[in-house]
């Protein structure tokens, strides 16, 4: 039984949501809460039916025509819905927090408006069948996120967006030449087509390097692949949800997948071996793991430090992909989600120290563990986890993607593996041992930068609960990996349909 | 039930560390106690399950795939560890007693400091525990990791410039041997596609690279368990660390690294591959290098606790030189890890007593001089195998070793124990010059006292296979105990011939300082680099903007001409309507 309102369903509801948010006031505070609040717990509602309806082995195809030759499909598979999951779960992680985050602030219906736009955008590229409609859901995202890295409006702010859409629309060009020229070459190619673009290889060798490398390369920027990655530190001025919005949920992600689907659906990696493209991609991922990270060492601040962190954690997943093997497949999309729930957990920290004691630099952060405890802990957590270290959901994926590099017999790839680890824990233990071991401000010395008393806990609930539930997720993933349904076993079961047919 | 008592060695210490927080919020600080008895019980659950018998656990769902073991080299490790944990942890409660009044009078910088180590101390443990029963990688590394970290705060407890000194070189080389386990681990099990130690222990024996992956894992636990050269953080951490952490520091911490040996190596087995067994010939070699370069530098030391530090770096080279032989020579293993096994609880005992005896002999009880002199003497006497249970220990490594004809190894390992009893002596002598008067307190001695007798009887309550140890025959006691009076005699010359000297020693951390400057001499360049790489992007950056500005000018000055042709309309429609003409009338010609 096809089940085709299900995908569309999901879709519409944050499409809805948007839709609502504009048309309702700007102070209709309550009401625009409760719309965000049910539509995200209603998407999480409907994702979760599809991971049953997936599990079970059924697949729900929406699509119409568009023009001859040119469908628009949203398709639930194995791959898809676990994005979708990532994205809903965050979303309503996210959506909580930014409304703690911007209470009493300008412009909050613009800013939800356009973040459920943004998330409609996020469900869309997951669920997209073909690369026309993966384009379309794509390039609404880069149109939907420009308002919110602007939310601001400052000068500084203006400029960070107009570097943002310089480098998104350009590579949206690339991306669109790169999937022109394979429509031409071959009419539409669904995702799920068994095929691939094998029967191409003898004839159009050099055409279809051409189109992965304009595919990928148009990607690459979205995942923030050093030479592409310039935009990223500097849409630091965004407000924390954005930020952890595109970090761990949309942006970035949303090019990280596009790889995933390029690879694994729409070339197959047979193909992608045979044009000799994948260790290209595992020699770029290793380079931009190693530069991130040295360059998060050089910031001072704490935003543009995790900022650096992601460009590195991010290529991970690429690289995972770049090993050929079903370890590093699992490695490669279990990272997806892991990254995801630790790099949501440090920026909603960093949001908090921001909120609650004014605090932008991390030699600010001195004894802050203290004054704000579970705050501290969350990082800690996330921190733990983005080094590597048992039980955090990090050391999971550094070991699928280690073990992959050595079944594909890369083995440089585990010296970075280690080399990342030992960059990662130079510049999350600093902050770490700022946090409580150092002397601060809670201990009569000095004074925090622009101090409020945002709650009766440590901070706002609002901004507190979530970070706890990001937290909790991210020990949890890694402590209890071995569950049905953890990540992990569904990325296993992902990286089983694309090697075993 | 012997699930039961494993659940609570492990939840118990957590249990503690909760209630630990929770008594922040509850309990006002001036009445706050911070070792409580259920504080000092952390370990207990542990040791009973050490003596509950042999058992094994699985669990799916448990990171990778838990599998959990007691079996005859876990439960005797066990007991040890957990006997010395809890009584580090009464004597903690002495040692700690002065600081707890100044926090309850309201110091904050005290009720910090205590918070952070009653906190620390039982996540400490538990790491320390699972990773003792860990049979797979996942639990293993990540019981490494988490007593590596939270050790951090026993460390760094008074917050002084040293200890901060010395709790960073702790955390630098961790991390460096955290790198180190990681890539080993990954290494051999993705060979061997497996995820428990069993799994690591044959990868390393049959795979090409077998040698390679077995040197990075012994370097790893190497950091912990004081091999030459990466031994540094040793003598800077133990002078500033308080004596009962510096006592499960040396006694069960390192005894870790010495763990992680046993449990990757494939020791004793017959097919050892020829590189294999030459990287256990370097092992060797490292071993011994350690037990007399440590005895060497460590008698010049001021601080008891750094030449006890010293000391310890010696006798883990000796026990190095031992897990070595099971390389070298497969065949003695078998004899000879009944004899490794009480060599480190003896060890770990007879170290711990000496390091609280360090905080007695700063804190002396109104006993005589003689009789707390000699306490603090036994465990070191023993150590050197002259008593009690160092000489059984001593015989049932060397009785093996005889057996097999390694005697060279043998009168090795007799002059090392000579350093061992040189340092002793002197680290007795350290005590006696920075002797204090008043201060010890029952829970204090008390552990210590009992710290004593139990190393001094370790074979007697060590849960090891029966029959595995037995007391040297008369006529070889000599040949055990002639290192302690040799020992003595060295240092006693030494100290006559050093007197010239007066008032010098060497520096603590040895290697460290030329670590140290190295790392600086290279990060001198390398700021350069970076320097030059800024001045260049900012050039480049500056360089594309003024292009971009060319270009844009140019974009609009083409875009201006359009009012140009505007204004020209017709008279450029009438060229180009006579040039089309020109050019039809030339291709009616044609």
């Amino acid at each position: 039984m096809n089940a085709a309102w299900l995908p569309l369903t999901a879709l519409a509801t944050s499409l809805l949501a948007a839709v609502t948010i504009f048309a309702l006031p700007e102070d209709a505070r309550r009401l625009r809460t409760t719309v965000n609040l049910v539509a995200a717990v209603f998407k999480i509602v409907l994702v979760a039916l599809m991971v049953r309806r997936v599990a079970a082995g059924h697949e729900d195809i929406f699509s119409f025509q568009v023009i001859g030759g040119v469908d628009f499909v949203l398709r639930t598979d194995a791959l898809g819905v676990m994005f979708a999951g990532l994205s809903s779960l965050l979303w309503l992680c996210t959506t909580v927090y930014a409304i703690g985050y911007l209470e009493n602030s300008a412009n909050r219906k613009r800013f939800f408006g356009f973040f459920s736009l943004c998330v409609a955008s996020t469900l869309g590229i997951a669920l997209a069948d073909n690369l026309f409609t993966f384009l379309i859901f794509y390039e609404m995202l880069t149109l939907s996120t420009y308002p919110l890295v602007v939310h601001r409006g400052t000068e500084k702010a203006l400029n960070a967006g107009r570097i943002y859409l310089r480098y998104t629309l350009s590579a949206g060009v690339v991306l669109l030449l790169g999937a022109v020229l394979l429509y031409s070459l071959t009419g539409d190619q669904s995702f799920s087509s068994e095929e691939g673009l094998g029967d191409y290889l003898n004839d159009h060798r050099g055409l279809l390097t051409l189109i992965f490398a304009l595919l990928v390369g148009g990607l690459a920027v979205k995942a923030a692949m050093v030479p592409l990655h310039g935009w990223l530190p500097r849409a630091m001025v965004a407000p924390a949800p954005v930020s952890a919005l595109l970090h761990a949920v949309a942006v970035v992600k949303a090019g990280a997948f596009g790889i995933l689907r390029v690879v694994y659906d729409l070339f197959g990696v047979e193909l992608s071996v045979e044009l000799g493209v994948i260790t290209v991609l595992a020699v770029a991922a290793s380079f931009t793991i190693i530069y991130g990270s040295l360059r998060a060492i050089a910031q001072e601040e704490l935003k543009p430090r995790l900022a650096f962190s992601t460009i590195s954690q991010v290529s991970y997943v690429i690289l995972g992909i770049g090993l050929f093997g079903p370890f590093g497949t699992v490695g490669a999309l279990a990272h997806l989600l892991h990254q995801g729930l630790m790099k949501v957990t440090l920026f909603f920290c960093a949001g908090n120290y921001a909120e609650e004691l004014g605090i932008h630099r991390i030699d600010e952060m001195d004894g802050a563990g203290k004054r704000m405890p579970l705050t501290s802990i969350a990082f800690t957590i996330g921190a733990f986890g983005m080094i590597g270290l048992p039980p955090v959901a990090g050391f999971i994926t550094k070991w699928y993607l280690g073990v992959g590099a050595i079944q594909a017999e890369m083995y440089w790839v585990v010296g970075v593996l280690v080399a990342s680890s030992t960059l990662n824990a130079m510049y999350f233990l600093p902050i770490v041992h700022r946090l409580w071991f150092r002397l601060g401000p809670s201990h009569g010395k000095g004074g925090w930068p622009e101090e409020q008393r945002l709650g009766r806990l440590e901070t706002h609930g609002w901004l507190l609960w979530p970070m706890v539930f990001t937290a909790m997720a991210s020990l949890g993933a890694g402590l209890f990996a071995g569950l049905p349904f953890s990540p992990l076993d569904w990325a296993a079961r992902v990286a089983n349909g694309e090697y075993l047919p | 039930m012997m699930t039961l008592l494993l659940a609570l060695s492990l939840l118990w210490p957590l249990g503690v560390a909760g209630v630990v927080i929770w008594q922040t919020s509850s309990t006002p600080s001036a009445r706050r106690e911070y070792f409580s008895v259920l504080w000092l019980s952390a370990a207990w659950p542990a040791l009973l399950l050490a003596y509950g018998g042999e058992a094994q656990w699985t669990m799916d769902a448990w990171m990778l795939g838990g599998e959990w073991a007691l079996n005859s080299l876990s439960r005797p490790w066990l007991a040890f560890t957990a006997l010395l944990w809890s009584l580090a942890a009464f004597h903690a409660r002495g040692y700690f007693a002065a600081e707890q009044a100044k926090a309850q009078d309201g110091d904050q910088d005290a009720e910090r400091r205590l918070l952070r180590l009653a906190l620390l101390w039982p996540l400490t443990l538990l790491g320390n525990v699972l990773l003792i029963i860990a049979q797979d990688i996942a639990s293993f590394y990540l019981g490494f990791a988490l007593m590596t970290f939270a050790a951090y705060a026993l460390v760094v407890h008074s917050g002084t410039e040293e200890a901060r000194l010395g709790a960073k070189a702790y955390l630098i080389l961790a991390v460096v041997g955290e790198g180190l386990i990681l890539g080993g681990f990954l290494w051999a099990a993705g060979e061997a596609n497996t995820l428990t130690l069993q799994g690591v222990r044959e990868s390393i024996l049959v795979a090409e690279h077998g040698a390679w992956m077995a040197a990075l894992l012994c370097l790893g636990f190497g950091v912990k368990a004081g091999v030459i050269g990466l031994h540094v953080w040793l003598p800077l951490a133990h002078p500033v660390a308080p004596a009962p952490a510096s006592a499960v520091l040396s006694g069960a911490m390192i005894k870790a690294g010495l763990l992680g040996w046993i449990s990757v190596l494939p020791l004793g087995h017959e097919q050892v591959s020829e590189p294999l067994a030459r990287f256990g010939n370097y092992m060797l070699i490292a071993g011994l290098a350690a037990a007399f370069g440590a005895a060497l530098y460590g008698v010049f030391q001021r601080h008891p606790k750094a030449v006890l530090a010293y000391s310890s770096i010696s006798q883990m080279g000796m026990m190095t030189a031992l897990v070595a032989m099971g390389l070298v020579a497969p065949e003695v293993w078998p004899l000879l890890w009944p004899g490794l096994v009480l060599f480190a609880a003896h060890h770990a005992l007879a170290k711990g007593s000496l390091f609280m005896g360090t905080s007695i002999s700063e804190h002396l009880p109104r006993w005589p001089l003689p009789l707390v002199w000699a306490l603090l003497a036994l465990p070191g006497i023993s150590l050197a195998g002259a008593i009690g249970a160092g000489l059984i220990s001593k015989w049932s490594v060397k009785s093996p070793l005889y057996e097999m004809h390694h005697e060279s190894l043998i009168t090795l390992l007799s002059w090392a124990a000579v350093g061992t009893a040189a340092l002793v002596s002197v680290a007795l002598w350290r005590q006696w010059q920075q002797r204090h008067q008043g201060g010890s307190n029952r829970e204090q001695w008390g552990a210590w006292l009992v710290a004593i007798a139990a190393a001094l009887l370790t074979p007697l309550w060590l849960p090891l296979p029966a029959g595995s140890i037995e007391i040297p025959p008369l006529k070889e006691w000599l040949g055990i105990m002639w290192p302690f009076p040799v020992g003595v005699m060295f240092a006693m010359v030494g100290w006559l011939l050093t007197q010239p000297l007066k008032g010098k020693s060497l520096p603590a951390g040895d290697l460290w300082w030329l670590y140290a400057g190295i790392v600086g001499a290279v990060l001198v360049p390398l700021r350069w680099v970076g320097h030059c790489c800024i001045q260049i992007k900012a050039t480049s950056v500056a360089t594309a903007q003024k292009t971009e500005a060319m270009l844009m000018g140019h974009l609009t000055r083409l875009l201006s001409t359009e009012s140009w042709l505007r204004h020209h309309t017709s008279g450029l429609m009438m060229i180009l309507a006579v040039l089309l003409a020109a050019l039809l009338m030339w291709e009616g010609q044609r």
